[in-house]
């Protein structure tokens, strides 16, 4: 049998490198608490953005770990605490990916809610079994010692930094950007004029992986071009 | 740097406390004396008569080992999380911190400082621990506040408020508040923010309950609160409407602790043999004081419902039944509940029993923690730290840890609970899973090097170093 070689395809540089950061964050405690799903359900409108964004873009890092099961905060207490499941699976469908702004976000989850109150009248006053708590983050960013300058660099990367890292770039970054992408997908698009492969990593379902999955399916892909 | 040690004679009691070390070495359950007089006629007529097997435990304390070193979270949590404490620690470079708390030993707060002091100041962010001091009558005043802060009625007196501020007043004089920062831990030193000059930011780390205090403590309190720059609380549920901001740190355990670290094989069987606990068969096990809160005669309940259709055994084993009165009966009512089931293994254990207690919890099949009323549930993080399958009351803090069906299950009777053992038992596939999402939600949430983590982002942004990210 014949030996096959492997070759290695140039590598192609980077106009712009990709500097990974990390992000921290604390949780501070609300000022308002639902008990009911009608408390719930006006508190929704008139909470801070950066509440909305920590029950759901937030609550995605400290369950990281899940593949099923948990979308947001919002979903999780009105099935676990209110017991209705119907506006439950309603809430966990909202993607965050599908939102450039929380106000956009926030429309979505209120009229779910508002549409869902309608329908079920009897649900508005139903005492909760435990009340919801609006909670905020407040996040930092966290530089690291990595950069990227080539598919090659930026697999290293990866493999290195935390999952909040990870966070940070794919998740997070949906908001601060203002784009339905991510900070590594925008990087190969604009940087490395990889459309192909930043769609094909824009593409990977965070609510059936875990953000560690996450990292394995993007090296994954970088490794098909490298 | 050490913390200082309390001068005065007194501190205030607290649940690690309630055992005097070298009394309590002989564990064993129904010494043979009160059997003997039950048979008479003249004992407690609820006691089984059958003498338990007799077991092993450590007659003295063990010396503590040293504090673990930040490379030594390494290999858990990998290098990146590692260097990024590094990161935030360098930013706070030149700052510096006190925290204060009213004991030196004994309770949990302790227990955290012990541990995060020595890895602040690694992390090169001096930072001191000292220790209020007061006589009997501060600690009892403080006893007091504290309860009825939980709730609980509390006869308030302008002497009772007198004390409190002498001894804090004291204590005021007596230290210096030179630092950057200054952490003050629960009620009792909470007085000291009068000495809050232009100069340092003060933030009060509350370690209880709030949601439903004696209005005349928290009254009295509120004023010395609300003179912080922000308050830290272990829950949301926990907190009071504050004009300050108000942060949520989770409590933690340190993954490196006697309870927590990894045993070695061998230790565990050993700990097992000790205690007469069978491991080619399943194993329940509540760890818990001897406290009706805790519910052991329900677990026991649920463990008779259970074994209808499964075989296992059981462990309660805690403390608190040797020198607290209620903890002895609670523990005849535990006794009496288990009759003469030899498959029940009721283990008073010392309160230097922690790698007996890990190795109780490494060896269990299934953790159940069936409180009735419950303040965070570290048992609970305890034991999904090593994975286990937990089922648990949904009550306190066990709902921010169990997920039900993602990292436990939660309970909300002796029927259910006796069902979630059955099934667990029956799908240990189901249960493994369980398991296994446990330990990665204490890995990033409850575990002493998040903590640490928190703190100095706290300290940051109350210092006003760094920008937050803002979202829109």
């Amino acid at each position: 049998m014949a030996a096959t070689q492997t070759v290695s395809r140039p590598l192609r540089w980077a106009r712009s490198p990709f500097y990974f950061n990390s992000s921290a964050q604390l949780i501070r405690i609300g000022r308002q608490r639902a008990t009911t799903l009608g408390e719930f359900g006006v508190m929704l409108e008139s909470c801070p953005d950066d509440s909305i964004f920590q029950h759901t873009f937030q609550t995605l890092r400290e369950h990281h770990y899940l593949r099923e099961g948990f979308t947001n905060d919002f979903a999780h207490w009105v099935f676990s605490a209110c017991n209705e499941i119907g506006l439950a699976e309603q809430l966990a469908a909202v993607d965050v990916r599908e939102y450039t702004s929380i106000k956009a976000l926030r429309a979505t989850l209120v009229k779910t809610v508002q549409s869902y109150l309608e329908k079920n009248p009897h649900s508005r006053e139903r005492a909760a079994f435990e009340p919801f708590y609006f909670c905020a983050s407040d996040t930092v960013v966290i530089p690291t010692p990595f950069v990227a300058r080539n598919l090659a660099e930026f697999a290293e990367g990866l493999r290195q930094v935390s999952l909040h890292s990870i966070h940070y770039h794919y998740i997070e970054a949906r908001v601060r950007l203002r784009l339905n992408s991510n900070d590594f997908s925008l990087w190969m698009e604009e940087e490395l004029d990889l459309g192909s492969l930043a769609d094909r990593i824009n593409r990977i379902d965070i609510y059936t992986s875990t953000l560690e999955d996450v990292r394995q399916k993007i090296l994954k892909i970088v490794q098909t071009a490298l | 740097m050490t913390p200082k040690q309390p001068t005065s004679t007194t501190t205030e009691p607290t649940e690690l406390q309630d055992q005097q070390p070298g009394k309590s070495a002989d564990a064993v359950i129904a010494p043979a004396e009160t059997q003997q007089e039950e048979r008479r006629g003249t004992g407690p007529a609820t006691l089984p008569v059958r003498e338990r097997r007799k077991y092993k435990v450590r007659e003295t304390p063990p010396a503590p080992p040293p504090p673990p070193r930040l490379n030594d979270y390494e290999p858990i949590l990998g290098r990146a999380d590692i260097d990024e404490l590094r990161f935030l620690a360098r930013q706070l470079r030149g700052k510096t911190v006190k925290m204060v708390n009213s004991t030196a030993v004994g309770g949990g707060v302790a227990e955290i400082l012990n541990r995060l002091i020595p890895l602040m100041n690694e992390l090169e962010v001096p930072t001191k621990w000292e220790v209020i001091t007061g006589g009997n009558d501060f600690f009892e005043v403080t006893k007091g506040f504290h309860n009825a802060l939980h709730g609980g009625e509390y006869l308030v007196s302008k002497e009772i408020f007198d004390i409190f501020l002498m001894y804090n007043e004291q204590n005021r004089q007596r230290m210096e508040f030179v630092e950057d920062l200054f952490v003050i831990h629960d009620p009792q030193p909470a007085a000291l923010i009068r000495s809050k000059r232009d100069r340092g930011r003060w933030i009060w780390r509350c370690h209880i309950d709030l949601s439903n205090p004696n209005a005349a403590v928290w009254d009295f309190l509120r004023p010395f609160v609300e003179q912080y720059d922000a308050a830290v609380f272990s829950s949301p549920a926990f907190t009071r409407q504050l004009p300050i901001p108000q942060y949520m740190f989770y409590p933690c355990i340190d993954p490196l602790s006697e309870k927590n670290k990894d045993l070695d094989e061998a230790y565990v069987q050993k700990v097992c043999d000790d205690f007469g606990v069978d491991r080619s068969r399943p194993i329940l096990t509540q760890i818990s004081r001897f406290d009706r809160l805790k519910d052991p005669v329900g677990v026991i309940e649920a463990y008779k419902l259970a074994k209808k259709y499964v075989d296992c055994q059981l462990v309660l084993a805690g403390g608190g039944a040797s020198d607290d009165p209620e903890g002895a009966v609670v523990l005849a009512e535990v006794m009496a509940a288990a009759g003469d089931d030899p498959d029940i293994i009721i283990l008073n254990l010392p309160p230097w029993s922690a790698l007996e207690i890990n190795a109780l919890q490494r060896a269990s099949t299934i953790v159940i923690q069936k409180s009735l009323r419950e303040g965070f549930g570290l048992t609970v993080t305890e034991a999904l730290w090593k994975s286990k399958p937990v089922v648990a009351a949904a009550v306190g803090g066990i709902p921010s840890q169990v997920i039900h069906k993602l990292t436990g299950v939660l309970v909300h009777s002796v029927e259910g609970c006796a069902y979630q053992i059955r099934y667990l038992l029956t799908h240990p596939e189901f249960a493994q899973y369980l398991g296994k999402n446990g330990r990665e939600h204490v890995k990033e949430n409850f575990l002493l090097t998040t903590n640490v983590k928190r703190w100095l982002v706290l300290f940051e942004i109350i210092l006003g170093m760094t920008r937050t990210l803002k979202v829109a």
